[in-house]
């Protein structure tokens, strides 16, 4: 019996370590023809709603419809692969993806090791709060306890208020478990960008949220398209997004999630 | 990266201190509470009536059938907030893995129990001596010497364990890795940091382990 297991857990060896290696040369040839064009590999954070989420296992949101379009116009077939936040980063450094299009504010700080797009959408952090709270600013915040979705903007923009790395900062993986941490009273604000929490505080009336806005503290943010240092595909993907303005692609995804019209002269602008 | 990782590590030392009392902190509670709540267990599951241990065998099941990292999110965000009306990380870690580690515990007791011959119960029965005292004095410790090794097992997959914890932002060793590997974009550093400071913690579990062993042994 003892031989039986050993041998079979010998052979279970082998099929892993087999698996491994042909995973490995798998991608590696494909990075070779990346001059024939390839099938994209882009990676995103799937849970961010409106902006990308799974729906019955499916891919949606406003990134998903806006890579979609930029498929169409650029040519480019792609994948789309849900590998959460903090990896969507590693990818992209050590290039096993292509790309990311997943809501990532466009910093002066991820820039030095990223290349961005141009910026294919406006954003603010905001304060969400129970409709009873006190918090009417950003500057209320010190002081009490604030759930973020680690590695975003929302935490950096809090850190600049109440300090780096504060424990009253509790950070988490995903932006609902920072939103439910605070539903639970384990915290007494999130903050987050705009259009996600303010979707939040609207599908779920029961809830009794409210959004605080402070224009002075939170800065306005763009949304780019995320590559690896020095991407080729940068140039290609900037001619598809102003197509995607030019052609009124993008005015009509941007009703379909958010119900009002994009703010565009501010978009060109900052290109 | 222009970035030094000594540098970094430098900034984040204070971070892994406190990280590292938690873990230190968590795994203990685990191990206190776990082995307390797994001994009644334990016993709890050999009562002789289908109807009184039933529920210690659900107890079991469930703690040992399902993942750690969803019981761990069960509690924090549903059983604490319903008793406490709060939620709080640092309760809710200590708990998840006091009451995971307490089934794993019950049946590494259960198993060292029965190991005992049963011919010494019976032994100690006709001296005289009542059900109880038969285990506290004859089966117990016995039992105990034996279950030592697979015990320091289970600590030290605890201390590991714990590290489940930083799901939902207990400010333990890995969420601070975590948090260092957000901030800076890189991966090796933080990570083999902690992984450094795990292996202290669980190489010093298993020596603490091993010396309890030796001493019993030559009791």
């Amino acid at each position: 019996m003892i031989k039986k297991l050993s041998v079979l857990s010998l052979l279970l060896a082998f099929v892993l370590i087999f698996t491994a290696c042909s995973s490995g040369s798998g991608s590696g040839s494909s990075s070779k023809k990346a001059a024939t064009k390839k099938v994209l590999r882009v990676v995103n954070d799937a849970t961010y709603p409106p902006f990308e989420s799974l729906d019955k296992g499916k891919m949606v949101g406003f990134d998903v419809d806006i890579m979609k379009a930029l498929s169409k116009a650029s040519g480019y077939k792609y994948k789309l692969v849900n590998v959460g936040w903090d990896p969507v980063f590693a990818e992209l450094k050590s290039k096993t993806a292509d790309m990311s299009i997943s809501a990532i504010s466009i910093t002066a700080d991820r820039a030095k090791t990223y290349d961005f797009s141009k910026p294919y959408f406006l954003s603010t952090n905001k304060i969400l709060v129970a409709k009873s709270s006190t918090i009417k600013s950003a500057a209320d915040l010190k002081g009490k306890t604030i759930a973020v979705q680690q590695g975003t903007t929302g935490q950096a923009a809090v850190e600049k208020i109440v300090g780096k790395n504060n424990p009253k900062v509790k950070k988490f993986k995903t932006i609902n478990l920072a939103i439910m941490e605070m539903l639970n009273k384990g915290a007494d604000a999130v903050v987050a960008d705009n259009t996600v929490i303010e979707q939040y505080a609207r599908n779920n009336p029961s809830k009794n949220l409210k959004v605080v806005e402070d224009k002075d503290a939170f800065e306005p943010e763009f949304y780019g398209i995320m590559y690896p240092k020095d991407s080729k595909l940068k140039p290609v993907f900037d001619k598809a997004i102003n197509k995607l303005y030019s052609d009124g692609t993008y005015v009509k995804i941007y009703k379909k999630w958010f119900k009002v019209s994009p703010d565009l002269d501010t978009l060109k602008a900052q290109q | 990266m222009g970035v030094n990782p000594l540098d970094i590590i430098r900034e984040y030392l204070p971070f892994f201190a406190s990280g590292t009392l938690f873990t230190v902190g968590f795994s203990l509670a685990g191990i206190v509470f776990g082995t307390l709540l797994g001994l009644l267990v334990c016993f709890g599951k050999m009562i002789n009536n289908k109807a009184l241990s039933w529920p210690f065998i659900c107890y079991i099941t469930f703690f040992r059938g399902t993942p750690l990292y969803v019981q761990i999110l069960i509690i924090h965000f549903g059983v604490v907030p319903a008793v406490f009306g709060q939620s709080n990380g640092i309760l809710a870690g200590a708990l998840a893995l006091s009451l995971n580690e307490a089934a794993y515990i019950a049946e590494v007791f259960r198993a060292g129990i029965q190991s005992i011959d049963e011919g010494q119960t019976e032994a100690a029965r006709s001296l005289g001596m009542s059900k109880l005292q038969a285990m506290r004095y004859i089966v117990l410790p016995q039992a105990v010497r034996r279950v030592l090794p697979p015990m320091g097992n289970e600590f030290i997959s605890l201390i590991k364990d714990s590290s489940l914890i930083a799901a939902i932002a207990a400010p333990e060793l890995t969420y601070w890795a975590q948090a260092m590997g957000a901030q800076y974009a890189i991966v090796w550093t933080p990570y083999l940091t902690i992984s450094f400071i795990y292996l202290i913690l669980t190489l010093t579990m298993s020596f603490l382990v091993n010396r309890l062993e030796r001493r019993m042994a030559t009791k």
